[in-house]
């Protein structure tokens, strides 16, 4: 058994071993359960013992552990339980304050509990309340003083021997620990500063590369303004050779690719309806089976409510029906286009050039009057003269786009430019989260960087959990089942915990610890979102201790990591007020 | 008539102008009670017809007594007049000729007296009906509605073919016992939550719309201030006014209805008028048998009714501590932890509760491998300080091919059936389930055998039973029970036996746990849901399912004294409520509530957030802690009361009428009452906010507050107590004495030996007495003289102790010498003295005679003057003078008071 001073609980508490060693050339002279620090109070010339939070009160030396309570802080019965009722746990009562007449005095235990010596271990305070009542409390009194009165019989012999030397073993095995642990620590320290350094410098190149970028855009833009203005030049020039590229042709295609557009995008809606109406379908399967299979008194308020919700929902008349006929229909519709069905876009190809020539009616028709040669002359006058007019905004340009995507260079330098764009923007992002990265919480001294992502696992119950850091926890069942998310991390608590630590170390123990709070995991049925609290101590590998569902849907895991050990409350708001300091900067 | 027995024949003319015949056994009780028995010939002889070729038994359900009676008190009293007319035959008996009973011919009816006041009238109004059997004239199926559900229309049976046979009512019996002029009040009839003083619920005036009604069920969230049916049956009353306490007990165990109906009589000008109180009985099957008991106190009513039907079991003391319980304490981890945490918090507490998900699947016997795979680890962490574990068992055996235990049901045939002869199976926590039949010897035997350690694994010494869902709870049956067309063994219908079976369960549970090892011989602990009368024998129940509101609260206190009314007075409410998240502030007040219910356990639903006391933070937790360890320092009297209550039927918890039988003022309130007979008043806050209480006082007496020793008197009036949060209305009545011990331990086993503290608490004329009973708290050593019984009396200027513990046979000496041995050491450590006499002041030393642990026969003593209106009191500084011994302690000036105060 390993025995340890955290264990005693909040009344007792270890001596030191420099006390223990006064213990000995004292001890004669101590009465019984009277510890070293305490024993100036009971050294008497007069045969009086003072109480000693109310010296003023005397009453014969006699009285000191005689079994009977006399002093209201209980000092005068060191080695029993008489007085283990002074706590304000007890119902108060006049007498519960002896020597005292209703008038509230001091209290106050003014002893931490009996005083066992322990000799060949630690020497620790055990609670009055648990002396002579029958049990021999090893755990704090391995020498059995405890028991001296034998109640009921009970024989407590002396452990500390046997007690102190496994202490001894498990104490130099604790201690290899805690001191590889602290080791590991400072790796995990290195791993977690190299990763800052690293993200630091990853965001200093970030931004190099997002200025890089952006330049790159300006000169793209440049780029692309350039390639565009010689190819429109050089369309205006195509253009008058009357290839029935007019605005209707620009317009058929126009309709043709969006209508091609609508019709993926419906032929897309209506596979998601499909999808849904399976869904709901597969759903409403589901509750009609809960309805004809549920107790309607098995005490759930949860299925109750959701049979209720069902049938109300059941009985709804419903809008969102169509008839087979409009589905027919939509089935119509998404047929390619073609002479069989939809629009039949060759025939309006097939006229496209007549509908150029109205289209440009205006300024050709008179042309057709004049010989060749001029014809052509004034053609290309006109053309230059155009160009001119839309290039000073005089005449509307409507034949660029269409136009200009047939372009190889426009589109080239189009593409060009877009994936500037795309790599800025990317850059942007890749430095954005870099840089929350680095102000991120990663807990004292942003250790827990080193574990980011991180995954161990432990089996519990019938389920084995998973804790990922940073990141999430998770249940799955033994018996073959879904992974269910226990909820994500969301931020760095302390708590402070006072648990006995069992041996091999694996436990809380007392103190203030770290807590990684993980919230916002799958719904419990007839219950709140899954959240996890991870409350992490001090050992040498990251490794799940305990797991518990102390209420529904609920959890708290207990954890052992490197990253803590060391770890204490107050070094964490130090840490706290330089890492405030360091935004600042 | 015959043996103390008048034997007689009904002729009940149907509208057929056919006599039937009923016959008739009215019984003349030792005890001055009277028992009438109504049968039905036709069906004794077996000469009906059974439909459909039915196998159920032809005669009327006959064996309630068997299951209810413990068969003391029915001898025949040898009588000293029976006087028989042409009208009438008169009968008188007793020691002093002071009971009488007329029994008038045409029409039926009987009129019993005491004293000369005619008490009770049965049949006054002519109600008697017995619904003789008739054949079903078949009819056309669509009107053959099967609907058992239906409620029925009470009183008058209808000649109305489709009441009398397909709804069930195959043989109503009916009477209506009557208390004389001025039985205004009624008390019993448990399990119902409403006020102690029953409601009407007939007439002009009826609070009700239905009457109080018998149907054991697994209700959902109870209705409270309702004659709703609940989880258990005590069809036990009391009719109570300042001079008789009348007692009717109508034994069946077949559904059964209770009509209540009071009349305000001579009420011309407003003067001289009283309140008569008649109630109607109706039940669906089985013979008529019901037992008159005419008697001047409660407590002489209670002394009748549990010689007929049994005395509370004594229990081990662990189990009137502290029990924590919670649906589900997750894993035998999970349990450790809280049992630490416990010690952590120096909070005591004895037993920790494990719900149903232990089971692996829902199967009884069998733990949950995952999650407990160390039971035996996790008990004997318990055992360390003494504490216990208590399991859950239901009568549901999951329907699982490859489970044992139902394989074993299954094959030995000792299930339920169904009308059909085959095995019943419904649906319960496990799923398809069947019914292990209570009912049959032979399971019981069985039932017997599976609890062996070597049997069941995973359970030592210290693990108790719990037996829930046993009404039974059958989710997919009618009103979440058996159709009453099961069949049980010995071929009686589930009808018949209903509101029996809850208590076969437990008796069968509880009696495969009093010897689980050759040699072991320790009392059992199980507790039930669903009851009967007798079922105090066997161990405590819960009032099930109750919520936490501050309504539900307040409720829980007149329903366990009705208990205690009805005889089963191991009692109490889940503290914290079942359903739902109390506040911390009802928690606490629910804490100091449930600390002065006979059983104290805490228990919370599922879907609940934690809330183990140590849980809540400051200042709840210490108010809670200090309600927990006030109820273990009081456990001697608590020990004390149960004794009483195991040997003269009384409640542990005792409302004002029962204690104050004259003070009409007192018999309507329920939410006050005393603890066993220390004196020890108490009225638990259960308003949100409250910062006060009023209590009322009965009598003349001085009450002093237990905290401060602050007076109160003033007869038949009510006196403002403060309670904020951190306190407990608590008195104490002058002329009392009672037992305590105030060292704190982790658990009761624990206190065993440590010393006691005695209070004294004088009266107005300075004198004041009190018992104190001890034995080892688990054994039955106590039934061969291994216990120490005192008697204190405090008078003349002296405290005497003296023995009040019944001889014993020489075969016994020698036990009662080991445990007179085994307590040697075990002392009185202080006295105190409230309401100490100002003679008292200045004296310092006090002369102790008799067997003390120090020499020199003298002990030190302080006095404390009175004060702002608290009351003196004294301290006698360890006499040390032993528990077990005669002893007496003399102040040296006489305390008889002169009206000092």
């Amino acid at each position: 058994m390993l025995l340890r001073p955290e264990v005693l609980g909040a009344l007792l508490y270890a001596v030191s071993s420099v006390e223990a060693a006064d213990a000995k050339s004292a001890e004669s002279g101590r009465p019984r359960g009277v510890g070293p620090e305490f024993a100036k109070f009971y050294k008497t010339s007069d045969n009086f013992f003072s109480c000693i939070s109310n010296p003023s009160q005397r009453i014969p030396f006699s009285q000191v552990n005689d079994d009977y309570c006399d002093c209201p802080d209980g000092s005068d019965e060191p080695g029993t339980a008489a007085c283990s009722y002074l706590t304000p746990y007890s119902y108060p009562q006049p007498h519960l304050r002896p020597g005292s007449n209703l008038t509230p005095e001091n209290e106050t235990l003014a002893l931490p509990g009996f005083y066992c010596k322990n000799k060949g271990h630690v020497p620790a305070y055990i609670r009055f309340e648990n002396v002579n009542d029958g049990v021999c409390d090893y755990d704090v009194c391995c020498d059995g003083s405890d028991e001296y009165a034998g109640v009921g019989g009970v024989k407590c012999e002396d452990r500390c021997a046997a007690i102190g030397k496994e202490w001894k073993k498990q104490e130099e095995v604790r201690q290899k620990a805690q001191q590889r642990a602290l080791k590991k620590r400072k790796e995990l320290q290195f791993e977690a500063d190299r990763r800052r350094t690293e993200l630091k410098d990853k965001i200093e190149a970030g931004k190099i590369r997002v200025q890089g970028f952006e330049r790159r855009i300006v000169e793209a833009e440049e780029n692309l303004k350039e390639v565009e203005r010689r190819e429109k030049l050089r369309l205006v020039k195509s253009d008058a050779q009357g290839k029935g590229r007019g605005r209707l042709g620009v317009l058929l295609n126009l309709a043709k690719d969006r209508t091609a557009e609508l019709r993926g995008a419906l032929m897309k809606v209506k596979k998601q309806r499909e999808d849904m109406v399976a869904r709901v379908s597969e759903l409403e399967a589901l509750l009609s089976e809960l309805k004809e299979t549920y107790n309607p008194n098995f005490n759930d308020a949860g299925v109750k409510k959701a049979v209720q919700g069902w049938e109300d929902y059941a009985a709804r008349e419903s809008t969102d029906t169509w008839t087979d006929a409009e589905d027919r229909d939509l089935t119509e519709i998404a047929k390619e286009d073609g002479s069989e069905s939809g629009v039949n876009w060759a025939e309006f190809e097939g006229s496209e050039s007549e509908q150029a020539a109205s289209d440009a009616a205006a300024i050709y028709s008179l042309t057709s009057y004049l010989p060749g040669p001029l014809q052509n002359w004034l053609g290309s006058t006109m053309s230059s003269l155009r160009q001119i007019l839309i290039d000073n905004g005089v005449l509307p340009d409507n034949t660029i786009h269409a136009n200009l995507d047939d372009s190889a260079a426009v589109k080239e330098a189009r593409k060009s430019r877009d994936d500037s764009q795309r790599d800025l923007t990317d850059a942007q992002n890749e430095l954005k989260h870099a840089e929350e990265d680095l102000t991120k919480d990663y807990g004292p001294n942003g250790i827990f960087r080193a574990l980011k992502d991180q995954c161990t696992e432990g089996d519990f119950g019938e389920y084995k959990y998973s804790l990922c850091f940073m990141q999430k926890t998770t249940q799955q069942p033994k018996k073959g089942g879904g992974q269910t998310n226990m909820g994500s991390f969301t931020s760095f608590e302390t708590e402070f915990t006072d648990d006995d630590l069992p041996s091999g170390g694996k436990g809380l123990g007392r103190g203030e610890r770290v807590v990684m709070k993980y919230e916002n995991g799958q719904h419990c049925w007839n219950g709140p979102a899954r959240s996890t609290r991870v409350i992490l101590a001090c050992s040498e590998n990251e490794e799940i201790w305990r797991v518990s569902e102390s209420e529904k849907c609920v959890y708290r895991m207990e954890v052992g990591t490197a990253a803590v050990c060391g770890w204490e409350g107050s070094a964490r708001e130090a840490e706290k007020g330089q890492a405030s300091v360091k935004d600042e900067l | 008539m015959k043996n103390g027995q008048i034997e007689g024949t009904i002729l009940k003319t149907t509208s057929e102008k056919e006599k039937i015949k009923l016959p008739l056994v009215v019984t003349f009780l030792d005890s001055g009670s009277t028992r009438i028995q109504v049968d039905e010939e036709k069906r004794q002889k077996g000469d009906i017809e059974l439909r459909h070729g039915s196998k159920v038994r032809k005669e009327r359900y006959n064996e309630a007594a068997g299951w209810s009676l413990t068969g003391a008190g029915l001898q025949p009293q040898k009588l000293s007049k029976f006087d028989k007319g042409d009208k009438s035959t008169t009968v008188t008996w007793g020691s002093s000729n002071q009971f009488s009973v007329i029994i008038t011919y045409a029409p039926f009816g009987i009129e019993l007296f005491a004293n000369d006041k005619k008490q009770v009238v049965l049949n006054e109004r002519g109600f008697f009906n017995f619904e003789h059997w008739r054949p079903k004239v078949e009819k056309p199926v669509t009107e053959e509605g099967k609907d058992e559900d239906k409620k029925v229309e009470p009183l008058v049976p209808q000649e109305d073919e489709s009441t009398w046979w397909e709804e069930t009512f195959g043989g109503n019996t009916d009477t209506k016992p009557r208390g004389p002029e001025s039985f205004s009040h009624v008390y019993g009839l448990p399990e119902h939550a409403g006020p102690l003083s029953l409601k009407q619920t007939r007439g002009r005036e009826s609070n009700y719309d239905q009457p109080y009604r018998f149907f054991n069920a697994d209700v959902f969230e109870y209705e409270l201030d309702n004659p709703m049916t609940l989880y258990g049956a005590i069809p036990f009353m009391q009719a109570h006014n300042k001079d008789f306490t009348v007692g009717v007990f109508w034994l069946n165990a077949a559904e059964t209805w209770v009509d209540i109906v009071k009349t305000q009589q001579g009420t011309t000008m407003g003067l001289g008028g009283h309140t008569d109180t008649q109630t109607h009985w109706f039940s669906e099957s089985g013979v008529m048998d019901i037992f008159v008991m005419l008697t001047q106190s409660p407590k002489e009513l209670s002394k009748k009714y549990a010689e007929l039907t049994g005395y509370t079991a004594m229990p081990q003391m662990f189990a009137i501590a502290y029990h924590q319980c919670r649906w589900n304490y997750v894993s035998d981890e999970d349990v450790k932890d809280v049992d630490r945490k416990f010690d952590k918090h120096n909070i005591p507490y004895d037993v920790i509760w494990l719900d149903l998900e232990y089971t692996d699947d829902k199967q009884y016997f069998v733990w949950d491998q995952d999650n407990f795979p160390d039971p035996i680890g996790m008990e004997k962490q318990l055992d360390e300080h003494e504490r216990k574990l208590v399991i859950i068992i239901d009568p549901h055996i999951k329907n699982k091919a490859g489970y044992q235990i139902v394989e074993e049901l299954k094959s030995k045939d000792l299930a339920v059936k169904n009308k059909d002869g085959n095995f019943f199976e419904g649906w319960c926590w496990p799923g398809s389930s069947h019914w292990i039949d209570c009912f049959n010897p032979a399971a019981r035997e069985w039932w017997k055998s599976l609890f062996p350690y070597n049997k069941m694994k995973g359970v030592q010494s210290n693990v108790w039973i719990w037996n829930d869902m046993n009404e039974p709870s059958v989710f997919n049956g009618p009103e979440v029970s058996m159709p009453r067309d099961n069949v049980h063994y010995g071929n009686w219908e589930h009808r018949d036996v209903h509101n029996l079976n809850g208590m076969t369960f437990h008796n069968a549970t509880h009696h495969a746990l009093v010897s689980r090892a050759k040699g072991e011989s320790v009392r059992p602990f199980v507790l039930t849901r669903s009851f009967f009368a007798g079922s105090q024998r066997l161990g405590a129940m819960w009032t099930g399912d109750n919520q936490a509101s501050w309504p539900h609260l307040a409720a829980s206190i007149p329903m366990v004294l009705n208990q205690g009314v009805a005889g089963f007075p191991f009692a109490g409410a889940d503290v914290g409520g079942f359903f739902g998240n109390p506040s911390k502030e009802l928690q606490t007040r629910w804490y100091q509530a449930g600390a002065f219910y006979p059983f104290f356990r805490a228990h919370a639903h599922i879907d609940t957030r934690r809330r183990e006391p140590y849980l809540l933070g400051e200042p709840y937790t210490e108010i809670m802690a200090q309600a927990v360890r006030l109820r273990y320092s009081l456990l001697p009297s608590w020990y004390t009361a149960f004794r009483e209550a195991a040997t003269e039927g009384v409640p542990i918890v005792r409302a004002q009428y029962y204690v104050h039988p004259h003070d009409e003022a007192g018999f309507d309130i329920d939410d006050q009452f005393y603890i066993g007979s220390t004196g020890l008043l108490v009225k638990p806050v259960v308003t949100e906010g409250g910062e006060s209480v009023d209590i009322y006082l009965a009598d003349d007496e001085t009450y002093f507050d237990y905290s401060t020793y602050k007076t109160y008197s003033g007869a038949g009036k009510r006196h403002s107590v403060t309670a904020p949060l951190d306190k407990i209305p608590l008195l104490m009545q002058g002329g009392n004495i009672f037992a305590r011990k105030d060292r704190a331990r982790r658990s009761s086993g624990l206190m065993k030996f440590d010393p006691y503290t005695l209070v004294v608490v004088l009266g107005r004329d300075g004198r004041a007495d009190g018992e104190l009973y001890i034995d080892d708290g688990e054994t039955y050593d106590f039934e061969h003289g291994g216990y120490i019984h005192r008697n204190f009396t405090f008078g003349d200027g002296s405290l005497k102790s003296q023995d009040v513990s019944s001889s014993v046979s020489t075969k016994d000496t020698k036990k009662k010498a080991a445990y007179l041995k085994t307590m040697d050491n075990v002392l009185v450590e202080r006295i105190i003295i409230v309401n100490a006499p100002k003679s008292l002041e200045g004296k310092s030393e006090v002369k102790v005679t008799g067997q003390s642990s120090k020499s020199g026969g003298t002990a030190s003593m302080s006095y404390h003057v009175a004060k702002d209106g608290n009351a003196a009191w004294a301290v006698i500084r360890n006499p040390a003078v032993k528990i077990g011994a005669d002893w007496s302690i003399d102040l040296g000036v006489n305390t008889d008071a002169k009206g000092e105060l």
